[in-house]
């Protein structure tokens, strides 16, 4: 079911309404992704499925609002990754509309290319804020050695947020689109921009 | 007066085949309360929400016919306008909470906000809704606080506030249990009482049977009988299309006891115990 | 309910001040230390910031998001200490181990900024309650349509969170394993969050038809329930807020 343009879009209440729900599943892919201890975050699951519901801007709206509401609520310094968890939902949303989530082949590569728009948006930010870190112990260890062997801030940083995101965004995708494939129609039907009513008076 | 006037509607969801309602056609009078009853996907809850204006507003998909309420018709007109005119209580309390306030006062007034009801009246409203359905201590609670049955006491408080002409009750007490359901089926009463027009939809025919003026049977999208609970419920076909008279009906129909009327079976109990104490 | 907010309800000014202050403050706060690059200037706005926390009586219930945020720091300081790029100047030697100058003052301006931007927010965050954050943003124009979005979220969140927990335990008592080899726990993912995501999804149409007949779309203009809060001297406390601001740009410029 595809929408009609990539970047038609309408704010519709079914739209807005996906945007908390899109924020709650990425608040509990990131739980559960802590009660299993896994060494990932998981924490867009929602962005992605919004993007591939309902188009890369309320992906977008639900990447930024989904940041703002972690800043106010776990951690405030989620306010600066806001901009790379919109970039997050565009790039999903385009890739989705292109049929680039298609199938488990298709839906690995568009995760690489989610991730690597996640690293190149987050590197400058992590340079930033954090003189390159992220906080994350086996990226940080990395950007040590790089730093000490290389003497490069920037190429530190960039494999420091390349080596967690790549394989984190990878695995949205693919959890993404496993979910997307359960839909029921009826949901699907709902984002599909078709706004005209046929008559069936004769 | 007529405050419903469905002539002729049909209607086919977006991606589907089939006419979800084929040709319905009826009038509901000024204070009746109107049961609608049919088997599973009948078309109940579509034509409920085509009242209401979200067939086709929401969904989109083909129509055809009219649904004319309290005067406006709802195919030339927005969900928004409709809902000062006909409010709709769902079947789940739980997604019926907006989720955006945080006591049930503030939630009943959402629709009110909305509507751009001047403050002053707009509590007067909420306070007279809160007591008409018996939750008025609880303003100050959480909605989420509160049980299935308190819940959706609060959603009809929540659309009776709006001041419809009409309210819809799709299947409100299907997700209760016996004490929550007890207390939605008083507060439906008190609102038919006042005056209010009321479409009920329900499964539970001697439910029906108790409280309507009138039945809307329906099936497979088209109109099966709108008529009086002791006409539709004494019905010979009832079994066939997958619907259980109410168990009075059954026992005096297997007893062979018919209403003084000569013609109809009794549906509720009182019914019952009449012709069975005249037979015995 | 459960809430997710971080608010402490407190007697103080700050939380006496208006929501769109705070926001102001929160630019203010991140602008200034860009627009002069030193050292000092860093500390003082920091310094500042975290009066401010104090003087609103939450400073202990930051401590836990400060926490992290320490941790984190101090492993910038030993890492840019030792490999800053720039680094020339050693100032102590412990064997092979040198400690340099210049990584070290890198490191100390991060912590400075990293610690005001927190601060800044942590200031906004634990003074005021979210629904009046949502409310005040709405009177200044925000779509009322996404000031439900955005109010929504604090209480559909700890809904989802209650789902989530009904559904872990249904599935554990099922046998599923949720410990073990990192495999075992991978696998375990889509099971638990398939039907919590499903179930939320279903939700957002019933949502949408029930917010709809109660008037979401509405065309003209809405009024509130609430009256307006009555904040200490907004008007005065933004402006001010706005002056500093643009002053530290117009100083910028002519610079
Ligand atoms: N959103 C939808 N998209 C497509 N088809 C739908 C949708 N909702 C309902 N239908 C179909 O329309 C028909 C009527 O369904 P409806 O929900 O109105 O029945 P109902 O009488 O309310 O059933 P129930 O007693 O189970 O509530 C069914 O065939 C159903 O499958
Ligand atoms: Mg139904």
């Amino acid at each position: 079911m595809k929408r009609k343009s990539v970047w038609s879009f309408q704010f519709t209440t079914a739209s807005l309404v996906l945007i908390p729900a899109a924020v709650g599943i990425n608040y509990i892919g990131k739980l559960f992704a802590g009660v299993l201890k896994l060494p990932l975050w998981l924490d867009s699951i929602g962005t992605v499925l919004a993007s591939m519901l309902a188009g890369p801007i309320i992906g977008a709206i639900s990447g930024a609002i989904n940041n703002i509401i972690y800043g106010l609520t776990m951690d405030p310094i989620s306010f600066v990754y806001g901009i790379t968890s919109v970039f997050i939902g565009l790039v999903a949303g385009v890739l989705a509309y292109k049929g680039w989530i298609g199938n488990w082949g298709k839906a690995v590569v568009a995760g690489l290319l989610v991730g690597l728009t996640a690293v190149i948006i987050s590197t400058p930010l992590n340079v930033w804020f954090w003189g390159g870190q992220t906080g994350n112990f086996w990226g940080d260890a990395l950007f040590a050695a790089v730093m000490a062997n290389t003497h490069s801030l920037w190429l530190a940083s960039f494999l420091d947020e390349l080596v967690v995101d790549l394989v984190d965004k990878v695995l949205v995708v693919l959890v993404s689109y496993a979910i997307y494939k359960g839909l029921p129609h009826n949901i699907l039907q709902l984002y599909t921009g078709d706004h005209h009513v046929e008559s069936l008076d004769k | 007066m007529k405050k419903v006037m469905v002539e002729h509607l049909k209607y086919r969801y977006p991606g589907t085949e089939k006419l979800a309602l084929d040709d319905v056609s009826f009038e509901v009078e000024e204070g009746e309360l109107i049961g609608i009853v049919g088997r599973n996907l009948s078309g109940k809850s579509t034509l409920a929400q085509a009242i209401v204006g979200l067939v086709p507003h929401f969904y989109r998909g083909a129509y055809g016919g009219k649904v004319i309420v309290d005067g406006i018709e709802v195919l030339h007109s927005t969900v928004s306008d409709i809902s000062r005119k006909a409010g709709i209580v769902f079947q789940n309390p739980f997604t019926q909470v907006t989720g955006s306030k945080l006591t049930v006062y503030e939630e009943v007034a959402f629709g009110l906000e909305n509507l751009g009801v001047p403050r002053s009246e707009m509590m007067e409203r909420i306070d007279e809704a809160l007591t008409l359905l018996g939750i008025y201590d609880f303003r100050h609670a959480n909605p989420f606080d509160l049980s299935g049955g308190q819940m959706q006491r609060m959603a009809i408080a929540s659309i009776i506030a709006m001041r419809p002409e009409v309210i819809i009750l799709d299947e409100p007490t299907s997700q209760l249990d016996p004490q929550g359901t007890e207390e939605v089926f008083l507060a439906v009463q008190r609102l038919s009482r006042e005056g209010m027009t009321v479409l009920l939809i329900e499964h539970k025919l001697e439910k029906v049977a108790r409280y309507a003026d009138k039945v809307l049977w329906l099936d497979e999208g088209k109109v099966m009988a709108y008529d009086s609970p002791s006409k539709v419920f004494s019905r010979d076909d009832l079994e066939e299309h997958g619907l259980a008279a109410p168990i009075y009906t059954q026992i005096c129909k297997a007893l062979k006891l018919k209403s003084p009327d000569g013609e109809t079976y009794p549906v509720t109990l009182e019914g019952a115990y009449e012709v069975l104490k005249r037979w015995n | 309910m459960k809430s997710i907010s971080l608010y402490v309800d407190r007697q103080s000014f700050l939380h006496r001040i208006d929501p769109i202050s705070k926001i102001y403050y929160i630019v203010a706060a991140i602008l200034v230390p860009i627009l002069y690059p030193s050292l000092t200037v860093a500390f003082a706005v920091m310094v500042i910031s975290l009066i401010l926390l104090f003087l609103g009586k939450v400073i202990r219930q930051t401590l836990s998001v400060y926490g992290f945020v320490f941790l984190v720091l101090i492993t910038v300081l030993i890492i840019q200490t030792l490999f800053y790029p720039g680094n020339e100047t050693p100032v102590y030697r412990i064997g092979q181990v040198v400690l340099y100058r210049e990584g070290f003052f890198y490191a100390l301006t991060i912590s400075f900024r990293v610690i005001n931007i927190v601060t800044s927010f942590l200031i906004l965050v634990f003074t005021t309650r979210s629904a009046d954050l949502v409310e005040s943003l709405v009177r200044k124009g925000l779509s009322p349509r996404f000031g439900y979005v955005i109010a929504s979220v604090f209480q559909i969140v700890p809904e989802m969170m209650s789902a989530m927990g009904r559904i872990t335990d249904a599935q554990r008592s099922r046998g599923m394993e949720t410990e073990g080899k990192l495999s075992v726990r991978m696998k375990a993912f889509l099971p638990l969050i398939g039907p919590v995501v499903l179930s939320s999804l279903l939700n957002v149409k019933e949502r949408a038809l029930a917010l709809e007949v109660r008037g979401f779309n509405a065309k003209g203009k809405k009024t509130f329930l609430n009256e307006e809060k009555n904040f200490l001297a907004p008007t005065a406390v933004q402006w001010s807020l706005l002056a500093v601001i643009l002053i530290a740009i117009i100083w910028r410029i002519i610079q």
